[in-house]
């Protein structure tokens, strides 16, 4: 029977590790939106260009090679299925394609105060004789024929931003000028780390191909750099973690049942239950986050339990299956109220919570099952009687001897609730950056290269809502001079809208009625070349250009797909079912109250705080959460009543738990440490702890064998489920942090108050 | 052979002429000349004349500023071309851009210095005629500077540059006469051939 189960769960473990997708997207564990604009936060924060711009920086070497460089490492990202869009400041003609190159005319603000008449000609090609004689004349020479108003030039000027970095060799530098500076927007979202590991292999490998000088080094920075990085540490952390603790339970085990069978026996309900609860996972939700795996992990100290209580009450001369059904009630009730507990994050409406509690419900109820089923049957009779142990006995008496005032518990209650109470902090934690912190020095880092690359704020945006393209298009282009003028006083350092790259269908069709057709064309060219030293005809192929222009139908957002200012705008301008958004990106807000006003200003436009945003879905979600658990709280009592039909029974029960509960609120409140989701995750599975001991503590009731046993078994238990969670304190990550520290203060209060509280007080000091 | 014993000096002479020209040449910065620049190009039917003074400053800057017939401002720092005209936007763009201006400035730039070296490094360089007149031709090395600049080719007399001529591949070209002060110092009409037959000949300004 033992090899049929450990089989079974070989087979699933295999079918599991084939199927399994491990996700690490952060957004799993942000509420789930329920409006648009709820909707729209957390793509922004997750998706939107801000978040997706990785900023890079060539430094090593002298600036020309680094120019170079930084034009091949262009070139080569442009290629690159992972890049939407690279800037280096290369504003090179050659660069736009020639389907944009017919639309000059209609996307060049020249025409909106300008006539292509004989003397504005004639001004412009005056200019051009003495630009053909000026320095630049080696550049524009070939582009004159065409193109002898430079519309082409000047909105190849108006697409750089509006605040750029210094230009050297044609690419930016950073201010010392020692820096190439670019900026490359990824295809992954900001909050993938799987995407955006596959962008940052990517660069590196194309930086690698372009490199010409072995001294020359890349740095990459921004919000995708970030989430690999924690991705990274995440993992080796919960590895490390994860071997350390499997190290100390099995020596633990050892060390308490001195027999390997044992041990191998203890530790397949845990494995079972891990598997369990990954296949559960994999088949509800398709993908197993990596916060949940690393979780699961940890109920090693949870789930530990329920074998460690069956073998702590095996002794000569009683049939395991006859212990296992005694113990069975208790360890059902355990079971079961924990279960209850993490049911209540499936209504969460938080998508990571809703698989941790699959998870843990499923791996839970099968250790449960498999403890009570079948581990009895492979449990060999005839092992050592804890009971027998003197040094067990001794600590007994010890505990039984300690005064129990009945006062105590209530004191302690009052003080923590007065406490939280009273308390001018906030208790909770809503941002979401205190959840993946990175270092302080690559923060700096970033935040230098996003002030030299004028890059846009993550913080604050302009949002437009409309019904079509059109309307939004013409709501961004009527902010621009509210938001020009905010520039000049200061406010603002810049912005970006999407109508500067693609203007209205209005504005083209005023500017194609604004061209001449080829006769007057003709006869104002004819009349301004009369007095320059052209040769006539020169300028035939402006001729043709100006009237494939005024037949050309606008130009629409689906006709950029392929050129260069597909991502541009694609990433300003976004439509979801029949709804168009768009959104006009800052860059160095310094007073968020002036541009609240201009979007007062203007109908179906908003200022959107994405932090404030962010934080208020939090705590509207946190409130849910806190309901689900007062629910479950409530269903807790009535399973434990219903399993020990005495009220006293129950209250000695369940006040362990709950004053556990508020003073490691109150301990962590005390801290300092701002409570957060995961903080409340961990208060769950303390509480579940607690509850645990104090049924088997008072289970055992008089009998002073069945006393030591649980005993032993509470303080195996205990030792394993802290260790473990001592352990994933000592993380660096926040996350594991926060339910580390919680967990390991819960067990051992826990500990403490099961030893105290459970057992009717006694009268005679005799506990024997 | 009479010929042959006069024609060997001579040659020799020339070769040794261009280290000691350039020595000669040398100009210690800051130095200003006026010059007079005339620009051929395919696209015009008389070539654009103007006029002014190009500087030479102490931190290796070059200033080309046009005085007649409008007013022009072009200053090359490092890598950077900045042109600027009364009543436009500056127009800013680096060398990069510029190939051929790089070509000259680097020519300029040895000329100025006498130093053959950064010549050769750049150029393959022909050396004719005699101390009162001679002709440098510079021919770029580099490919991509070949695209741009067939060739440059310095005339002057003594120890001095009297023309300055970039000669591009699509025949456009650009003449620039130093130490000429009006374009009426010029042979007129300035077509390109008396123009040149005057480089070769004029004395050293």
């Amino acid at each position: 029977m033992l090899a049929a189960w450990i089989a079974i769960v070989a087979i699933l473990g295999w079918v599991v590790d084939q199927r399994l997708v491990i996700s690490s997207d952060l957004r799993l564990f942000m509420p789930s939106p329920r409006t648009p604009q709820e909707r729209l936060i957390l793509e922004e924060i997750g998706e939107g260009p801000a978040s997706r711009m990785l900023l890079l920086a060539i430094s090593g070497a002298d600036p020309q090679a680094a120019a170079a460089t930084s034009r091949a490492l262009a070139a080569a990202l442009r290629t690159n299925s992972e890049f939407r869009l690279v800037a280096n400041g290369d504003a090179g003609l050659e660069n736009v394609p020639d389907s944009l190159l017919a639309y000059r005319y209609l996307l060049s603000p020249t025409l909106d105060h300008d006539r292509f008449d004989a003397p504005f000609l004639h001004a412009q090609l005056e200019e051009r004789v003495r630009d053909l004689a000026s320095p630049a004349a080696g550049f524009l020479e070939p582009w004159l024929p065409r193109d002898p108003t430079l519309e082409l030039l000047k909105l190849a000027e108006s697409w750089q931003p509006s605040r750029q970095p210094q230009l050297l060799y044609d690419v930016w530098f950073d201010a010392a000028g020692k820096d190439a500076l670019l900026v490359a927007e990824t295809r992954a979202a900001g909050f993938d780390p799987q995407g955006q590991r596959k962008a940052a292999d990517a660069l590196q490998g194309a930086f690698a191909s372009v490199r010409t000088d072995p001294a020359l080094k890349l740095e990459a920075s921004g919000p995708g750099t970030f989430s690999v990085l924690m991705q990274e540490r995440t993992q080796r952390e919960v590895q490390w973690i994860g071997s350390f603790d499997t190290l100390g339970i099995v020596i633990l085990l050892i060390l308490a049942y001195r027999s390997l069978p044992m041990l191998v026996l203890g530790l397949l309900p845990l494995v079972s239950a891990a598997v369990a609860g990954l296949a559960a996972v994999g088949m509800l939700f398709g993908s197993v986050h990596g916060i949940t795996l690393g979780f699961g992990f940890t109920l090693i100290g949870v789930a530990q339990d329920y074998p460690i209580h069956l073998f702590s009450h095996q002794h000569r001369g009683v049939d395991p299956r006859a212990s296992a059904r005694a113990l069975w009630p208790t360890l059902a009730t355990g079971v079961a109220s924990t279960c209850i507990a993490y049911l209540a994050f499936l209504f969460s409406g938080v998508h990571g919570l809703a698989q941790l509690s699959v998870f843990t419900v499923v791996g839970l109820a099968v250790a449960g099952l498999t403890t009570r089923f079948l581990l009895p049957h492979l449990v060999p009779a005839g092992t050592r009687n804890a009971a027998d142990s003197r040094l067990l006995g001794r600590m007994w008496n010890a505990i039984a001897g300690l005064p129990r005032p009945r006062w105590l518990g209530v004191a302690i209650a009052a003080a923590c609730v007065g406490f939280l109470w009273l308390s001018p902090e906030p208790l909770w934690q809503d941002n979401l950056g205190g959840l993946t912190p990175v270092p302080t020095a690559l923060l700096e880092r970033d935040a230098a290269l996003r002030k030299e690359l004028g890059a846009p704020d993550i913080r604050h945006m302009l949002v437009i809502e409309g019904g079509d393209a059109q309307t939004v298009l013409s709501q961004a282009a009527a902010l621009d001079p509210q938001l020009e003028s905010l520039v000049a006083r200061g406010v603002l350092d810049g912005f970006d809208q999407p109508a500067r790259y693609l203007p209205t269908q209005a504005i083209q069709e005023r500017r194609s009625a604004a061209l001449p057709a080829p006769p007057q064309l003709q006869a104002a060219l004819t009349e301004a070349l009369r007095t320059t030293p052209f040769k006539p005809g020169v300028f035939a192929p402006f001729l043709a250009d100006v009237e494939r222009a005024r037949q050309l139908p606008a130009l629409q957002p689906a006709d950029l797909a392929g050129t260069p200012l597909e991502a541009r705008v694609g990433s300003m301008l976004l439509e979801r079912q029949g709804h168009w958004t768009g959104l006009v990106t800052l860059t160095g807000v310094k007073d968020p109250a002036a541009l609240a006003q201009v979007a007062e200003g203007t109908a179906g436009v908003t200022l959107l705080d994405l932090r404030q945003a962010s934080e208020d879905l939090v705590a509207h979600q946190r409130e849910r959460i806190l309901w689900c658990l007062a629910a479950a709280a409530v269903l807790l009592v009535i399973v434990v009543f219903v399993a020990l039909r005495d009220a006293s029974r129950v209250g000695r029960v369940l006040a362990p738990m709950a004053l556990t509960t508020l003073v490691v609120l109150a301990l962590l409140h005390a801290a300092g440490v701002p409570l957060s989701l995961f903080h409340l995750i961990a208060l769950v599975l303390a509480a579940g702890l607690g509850l645990d001991y104090a049924l088997f503590f008072e289970h055992a009731a008089d009998d002073p064998a069945e006393q030591r046993r649980t005993l032993h078994a509470v303080i195996v238990c205990s030792l394993s489920t802290l260790m473990v969670f001592a352990l994933l304190s000592l993380s660096t990550l926040p996350v594991l942090q926060a339910i580390g520290v919680t967990v390991a203060a819960g067990v051992v209060s826990n500990f403490v108050l099961a030893l105290l509280l459970t057992r009717k007080p006694q009268r005679a000091a005799d506990g024997r | 052979m009479a010929a042959l014993a006069l024609a060997t000096p001579t040659l020799n002479a020339a070769e040794l002429d261009l280290d000691a020209l350039l020595a000669r040449l040398a100009r210690p910065a800051p130095d200003t000349t006026t010059f007079v620049e005339v620009r051929y190009s395919s696209l015009l039917e008389t070539p654009i004349v103007v006029s002014g003074r190009l500087e030479h400053r102490q931190d290796g800057s070059l200033v080309r500023r046009v005085e007649w017939p409008y007013e022009e401002v072009t200053e090359l720092q490092g890598e950077n071309v900045s042109v600027e005209r009364a009543g436009a936007k500056p127009r800013r763009f680096s060398l990069e851009r510029a190939p051929e201006l790089r070509g000259m400035l680097a020519s300029f730039g040895a000329l100025l210095k006498g130093d053959r070296a950064m010549l050769d490094r750049y150029f393959v360089v022909a050396a004719q005629g005699t101390e009162a007149h001679w002709t440098i031709t510079l021919s770029p090395r580099d490919a991509k500077l070949k695209r741009h600049l067939a060739a440059i080719v310095v005339n002057g007399g003594g120890d001095r540059p009297r023309c300055f001529t970039l000669e591009e591949p699509d025949h456009d070209e650009s003449l620039m006469a130093l130490g000429i002060e009006a374009p009426a110092d010029l042979p007129q009409p300035l077509e390109r051939q008396p123009l040149k037959a005057w480089c070769v000949q004029a004395p050293g300004h």
